[in-house]
């Protein structure tokens, strides 16, 4: 039995073209195989994107950029009452707000530019082993010595091999709306608010395009399921928390991974390296949520991890994959942000520590003639909702 | 702005065919029905003791599909679907 390429990338966002354009300047015969009818068709982000990985990959002198974000904006909100914490940096050029539907197509042709080749509208089915593995498609069966599997949140391959079972535990659910406002605001801000809807675990964003608002509320789906919130209803009940107006051009939703370091899907398997999103691949330490850069920075590394595979001469011996992951920033970042991680996961964080901040402040701010130290008052406000102030500098000091 | 408004800003190129099957026998028995909470789309719709599936309404988030807790829901990526323009 023959071999359609040595390497199939399933997938054609950001992880699987930054593998198939390293795996084809490594020499290997690539091919990606795109479900929608362009690169980013299928794609939803947030649409924040730090560059680094991406300057690495190709040269991004007319990346088609949003705008570069220069002010980090945090609300955390309880009821009628909110705090906002907000830092401005007008020289940043670290991160950029994207839409996907303009940004992949653009680095997808530039994979094409260098001879990588993509197969749009080309739906992966099922999955077998065999000496290799062999994707079903919706154009016939397509056999490859590696699969890099880049086929986002869902995992699909992973599934199909039976290696994966999705659990709402680990999973957040993004519903996003891209707005046109009356007036643009001229700073590239991006905006974070912690604790929007009672008993939902989650928060929401917002980023400055060039001409729109990127909106969208995160929350775990096994808190929506519980909850009596409907998914349907959380963007408007963002829209209208944020006070942002004007015409909505689109509503789209998404799995976001939310395993953390500790609980991450096994990165490969015989013949199989899983990148970005479907291996899991998403970073919260209370200051950067990163995903986008992951997925680049996987997926490099997954194009040059086939070559070594290949070289070695058994495509079934995929391990050093993983022992190039764990050398790279991808997982070295993964590692330091894990104790942050299991923060962010927790209940505290979304609704006993907004509640206390409100409350304190609140306090502060109100004079009646019966004044209290700060400290007396959050040691008050932190006991009033079962928690100690020693349990509150360890969490503390988990993001630290 | 309602829901179905939002979603009729989307591009959608329908299949003939659900690429959503439920199993209305385990459906039936399942009494908080989380599909319909989760689906960001109003994809799944209470119908008597079951469900009934607005397949093109479908983000292809996924959502449902993790959220069953009995498996009734199989979930393949359709052929068409959605497309982004914004993304």
């Amino acid at each position: 039995m023959s071999y359609d390429a040595d390497v199939i990338v399933v997938g054609g966002g950001l992880a699987g073209l930054s593998a198939a354009i390293q795996a084809n300047r490594e020499g290997l015969s690539t091919l990606v195989l795109e479900r929608g009818e362009y690169s980013g068709a299928k794609n939803v982000s947030g649409g924040r994107m730090y560059v680094h990985a991406l300057k690495e990959l190709v040269n991004i002198e007319d990346a088609p950029f949003e705008k570069p974000i220069t002010k980090e904006t945090y609300v955390i909100s309880c009821g009628t009452r909110r705090v906002t914490f907000s830092f401005s940096d007008p020289e940043s050029r670290n991160s950029y707000s994207v839409l996907r539907a303009k940004f992949d197509p653009w680095l997808a042709k530039k994979a094409e530019e260098e001879g990588v080749i993509i197969s749009y509208e080309t739906l992966v089915s099922g999955a077998m082993r065999d000496n290799g593995i062999t994707l079903r498609t919706n154009r016939g069966d397509l056999r490859a010595k590696i699969v890099i599997e880049a086929d986002g949140v869902t995992a699909g391959v992973s599934r199909y091999l039976g290696l994966r079972n999705l659990s709402p535990d680990s999973l957040m659910l993004g519903v996003k709306e891209v707005i046109k406002p009356d007036v643009i605001s001229d700073e590239g801000e991006a905006k974070v608010l912690v604790g929007f809807v009672d008993g939902l675990l989650g928060g929401a964003f917002s980023y400055v395009n060039k001409d729109t608002i990127s909106l969208g509320a995160t929350v775990k789906v096994n808190s929506l399921q519980s909850e009596r919130v409907l998914a349907r209803d959380l963007v408007e009940l963002v829209r209208e928390k944020l006070g942002i107006e004007g015409d909505i051009l689109e509503y789209s939703a998404h799995l976001i991974p939310y395993y953390g370091y500790d609980k991450l899907p096994p990165v490969y398997a015989p013949n199989l390296l899983i990148t970005g999103d479907a291996a899991g691949l998403l970073i919260n330490d209370g200051f950067v949520i990163r995903g986008m850069d992951l997925a680049i920075g996987s997926g490099m590394i997954a194009g040059r991890a086939a070559k070594k595979i290949l070289d070695q001469g058994d495509p079934t011996k995929t391990q050093v994959y993983e022992e190039m992951l764990n050398d790279s920033f991808v997982m070295k970042d993964m590692i330091i942000a894990r104790r942050a991680f299991s923060l962010m996961n927790n209940e505290r964080l979304f609704n006993a520590y907004p509640e206390i901040l409100c409350s304190v402040l609140s306090r502060m701010f109100t004079v009646s003639g019966n004044r209290q130290r700060l400290l007396n008052v959050l040691i008050e406000e932190i006991k009033k909702r079962d928690l100690t102030l020693t349990e509150t500098v360890k969490d503390l000091m988990e993001v630290l | 702005m309602d829901l179905l408004k939002r979603l009729s800003l989307n591009k959608y190129r329908v299949d003939r065919e659900s690429h959503i099957k439920v199993n209305l026998d385990i459906c039936r028995t399942c009494k908080e029905k989380p599909c319909i909470k989760v689906c960001p789309a109003g994809t799944y719709e209470r119908s008597g003791d079951v469900i009934e599936v607005h397949y093109e309404r479908c983000l292809e988030c996924g959502a449902a599909l993790v959220a069953c807790p009995f498996d009734a829901i199989s979930f393949k990526f359709p052929e068409g679907g959605v497309s982004f323009r914004y993304g």
